[in-house]
């Protein structure tokens, strides 16, 4: 989606949206001329929207959140592979 | 069916704020985002915000207390959360494996295992860098093309807006470090400072400075040379004119936002022959208003 359908899903202001690519809490897709939205960066959006807005989150624990909300994923996404292989593998 | 006060863990007597904090408590514990493995916490977290949507707000409080409404219907429109997709299959630029990458260094089939994963999720926006560049000031004014040379020993093409000020940070798009898979590159930031020029000093979009000439200019007038952002310009100088008369250059200086453009001011200081001048001190002994005071106007 574009920015401005980004805008209205996430229901952000311009500024804001600016602010958080710059701090990149959002990573848009660059690869055509005009940034480049998705569902995951829209669910991403509410998840600084509720840190900020209903748990009083200042930004720099927003960056720590989100770091380690991240990290938090990669060891699942990386825990599942795991436990795929094993399944796959013959006992 | 549990009431909202039991929900939130207060009494039905609690404070806004009371409410606002025990609501805090319980969402921070419950968010699903913060608790991508824990299906039941996104019943729990709805059943919390639902609760608060309904007591938060001081009108459907008082109503709700009244009986006039039930706790039902209060739940906030619905979106997905990002844990439905932060551990999808496909890349994200929010992959991290910083959480595991000393366990991906070792040579055995589990290390191999999560480097394959790695390098399917790595997906991630340049950085962005930083530069720095400074200008003369009349470039400042005018606007100008520079090429930064940079530490890798490549070049960057920069475009130096007209009426740029001293401290402002140009964004290059795409010139910062190279992304992976489709996260791009970062952008360039360059920090432009303006070198000072003893001539000039601005104001906002006006300039001025002050132009030293002759006594006979001064007296009798004539055209002068004046420097000006975009080179010398000839201007005229009234007769009688005196130290501290400022001319106006229109449209010399800096552009507007909107269109048009500054003015230079000109403040002109008469200055007198270097030394003692037997000449001019003749002709001021003959001169027939010697004894006019400047100062009788109430100056000191």
């Amino acid at each position: 989606m574009n920015k401005q359908q980004f805008l209205n899903n996430a229901d952000v202001e311009v500024h804001t949206l600016e602010f958080w690519i710059e701090q990149q809490w959002l990573i848009p897709d660059r690869t055509t001329d005009e940034d480049s939205f998705s569902d995951t960066d829209v669910a991403r959006a509410h998840l600084i929207h509720d840190l900020k807005g209903d748990f009083g989150v200042n930004d720099e624990g927003i960056d720590v959140i989100l770091h380690l909300v991240d990290q938090l994923h990669g060891l699942r996404r990386a825990f599942e592979q795991l436990q795929k292989d094993m399944q796959g593998s013959p006992r | 069916m549990r009431s909202p006060y039991e929900i939130l863990g207060v009494e039905a007597t609690a404070s806004a704020a009371d409410l606002q904090k025990a609501y805090r408590k319980l969402a921070k514990k419950l968010h699903p985002d913060l608790n991508p493995g824990d299906k039941a916490a996104e019943e729990k977290f709805k059943e919390v915000t639902a609760a608060y949507d309904l007591l938060g707000d001081v009108d459907k409080r008082k109503r709700f207390d009244a009986g006039e409404i039930d706790a039902s219907g209060a739940e906030r429109p619905q979106h997905r959360y990002y844990r439905d997709f932060a551990g999808a299959d496909q890349g994200h630029p929010y992959a991290d494996a910083s959480g595991y990458a000393d366990y991906m260094d070792s040579d055995d089939a589990f290390a191999e295992l999560l480097r394959r994963s790695e390098q399917a999720r790595a997906n991630r926006r340049g950085r962005d860098l930083h530069y720095s560049l400074s200008i003369d000031f009349a470039e400042s004014i005018t606007g100008a093309a520079k090429r930064l040379t940079l530490p890798d020993g490549g070049t960057l093409d920069v475009t130096i807006p007209p009426g740029l000020v001293d401290g402002q940070i140009l964004r290059l798009r795409g010139k910062g470090a190279p992304g992976t898979g489709k996260g791009g590159p970062g952008d360039a930031l360059i920090e432009v400072e303006v070198r000072p020029d003893p001539r000039f000093a601005r104001e906002g979009d006006d300039i001025s400075l002050e132009l030293p000439i002759s006594l006979s200019e001064a007296v009798l007038g004539g055209k002068v040379r004046v420097p000006t952002p975009t080179g010398d310009v000839t201007m005229t100088v009234p007769k009688g004119s005196n130290t501290g008369t400022t001319l106006r250059l229109r449209g010399k200086g800096a552009p507007h936002a909107g269109g048009g453009h500054g003015d230079e001011f000109v403040k002109l200081k008469v200055v007198l022959p270097k030394g003692p001048d037997p000449a001019l001190e003749a002709f001021v002994e003959t001169w027939d208003r010697k004894a006019f005071n400047p100062r009788e106007d109430g100056a000191s």
